[in-house]
């Protein structure tokens, strides 16, 4: 077999060409960075709070690492509101912000939550932002004004919330709880940690979420129900089945 | 192959070549967890090997899309974005019959890109790349190509 060196050398450089390329684009690529307001307000003296639900005394405490934008944490709501019904008093959700650079306007929906988080409106402002999430996501332009209606909604104090908007102390404690998760590797979005077990998505936290909880209150597992594959199902497909709890699996 | 019918190819190929360069050109051009997250809305790829698809699938996207364009081992090359596609026919139809569900954007480019497709539009691409791949991957002799150059 005839090797035709010419071709495999010209092959290595094109390779690193394009290689070198990509690297030396990404490098000098500009990040959209949050808009400042040009005539920026006095910022507002910043102390990061946690935003935490639920009682410092519960035996299940919860880490979420969450985008606004992002519609599998949509999702994931729901789950969660149901565990805080079913299992009342014994869990603490500790939301940390976990913004995606790829969603254009996540990084705005943080800002403005922590900004209510500092007027002690986090949870009701996260739940608008869920919840209307179809809505302000598809905007063209940023949706300040989506944000600011809905903060004026809850009664906030506008002129804190404006100037909170423009500081970039609160972008960068936003950023610091994302880099928290970074380096406990959350890779993707919704994230959630019952001390060292993570649950990765809606599908991991609707499956394997309330066991590990009830695991700890002291209740015996419950049997996880296999969702139907087709929407309109025949009767054996919607079983259930007993899936032992699997720690540990899945972890990135 | 008659000349008249490599025309065609040729605009198969570089239809290939550009849809593949550019899936992996914006998506190396983002942070790799945008793309973690696209593949984590496919529920059925186990979360712990997303990181290193993640990491993975781009510069195969790029490198041999243009290396398709160009022309430089175009066989393989096309047979590489062929298998790709059909992975991607393949990873979107298991999704939906396991899951009864499929993300609302297949994910294939990056979020800043100017393309963005659903998973059904993604799967009709897919079908005429993975057809117009195995073609370019039989033919022998590829005209305007690297490869022709140094034969």
């Amino acid at each position: 077999m005839k090797i035709n060196f010419r071709s495999i050398r010209v092959g290595i450089l094109l390779t690193a060409l394009l290689v070198t390329s990509v690297l030396v684009l990404r490098q000098h690529r500009q990040v959209p960075a949050t808009k400042v307001p040009a005539a920026p307000v006095a910022a507002v003296p910043f102390a990061p709070l946690a935003k935490v639900k639920g009682p410092d005394n519960a035996p299940v405490k919860i880490v979420e690492y969450s985008d606004f934008e992002c519609p599998s944490c949509r999702v994931v709501q729901e789950y969660v509101t149901e565990l805080f019904k079913n299992y009342p008093g014994q869990i603490q959700l500790t939301f940390r912000h976990f913004p995606l650079t790829s969603h254009k306007w996540s990084a705005y929906a943080h800002q403005a939550a922590e900004c209510m988080n500092l007027q002690g409106k986090f949870w009701p402002y996260h739940d608008i932002l869920y919840g209307k999430q179809n809505q302000w996501s598809v905007a063209l332009t940023p949706p300040l004004e989506f944000l600011t209606q809905s903060a004026q909604g809850l009664g906030a104090n506008m002129d804190l919330f404006a100037g909170c908007m423009a500081d970039v102390a609160v972008t960068r404690e936003i950023y610091a709880e994302k880099e928290t998760g970074t380096v406990v590797q959350v890779n993707a979005t919704p994230t959630f940690f019952i001390g060292e077990e993570r649950f990765v998505g809606p599908k991991e936290v609707k499956e394997r979420m309330e066991n590990a909880i009830r695991k700890i209150v002291g209740l015996p597992a419950k049997p996880v129900v296999v969702e139907p594959s087709t929407p309109a199902p025949a009767a054996p497909l919607a079983q259930v089945a007993a899936i032992p709890s699997a720690a540990g699996e899945k972890k990135p | 192959m008659q000349e008249k019918s490599y025309k065609i190819l040729f605009l198969g190929r570089m239809f290939l070549g550009l849809v593949f360069a550019y899936s992996g050109y914006t998506k190396l051009m983002e942070p790799v967890e945008n793309f973690q997250g696209a593949m984590a809305a496919y529920e059925i790829i186990p979360y712990g090997v997303i990181p290193l698809l993640a990491r993975i699938i781009p510069w195969i996207e790029f490198v041999f899309g243009v290396f398709l364009l160009v022309g430089y081992m175009p066989r393989v090359s096309a047979a590489v974005l062929a298998m790709m596609s059909w992975s991607f026919v393949l990873l979107i139809l298991a999704t939906r019959f396991m899951t009864g569900a499929l993300p609302a954007d297949c994910g294939c480019f990056g979020e800043g890109s100017l393309l963005h497709f659903s998973p059904v539009q993604v799967v009709c691409m897919d079908l005429i790349n993975v057809f117009v791949g195995i073609r370019l991957a039989l033919l022998k002799d590829h005209p305007f190509s690297f490869s022709a150059f140094f034969k």
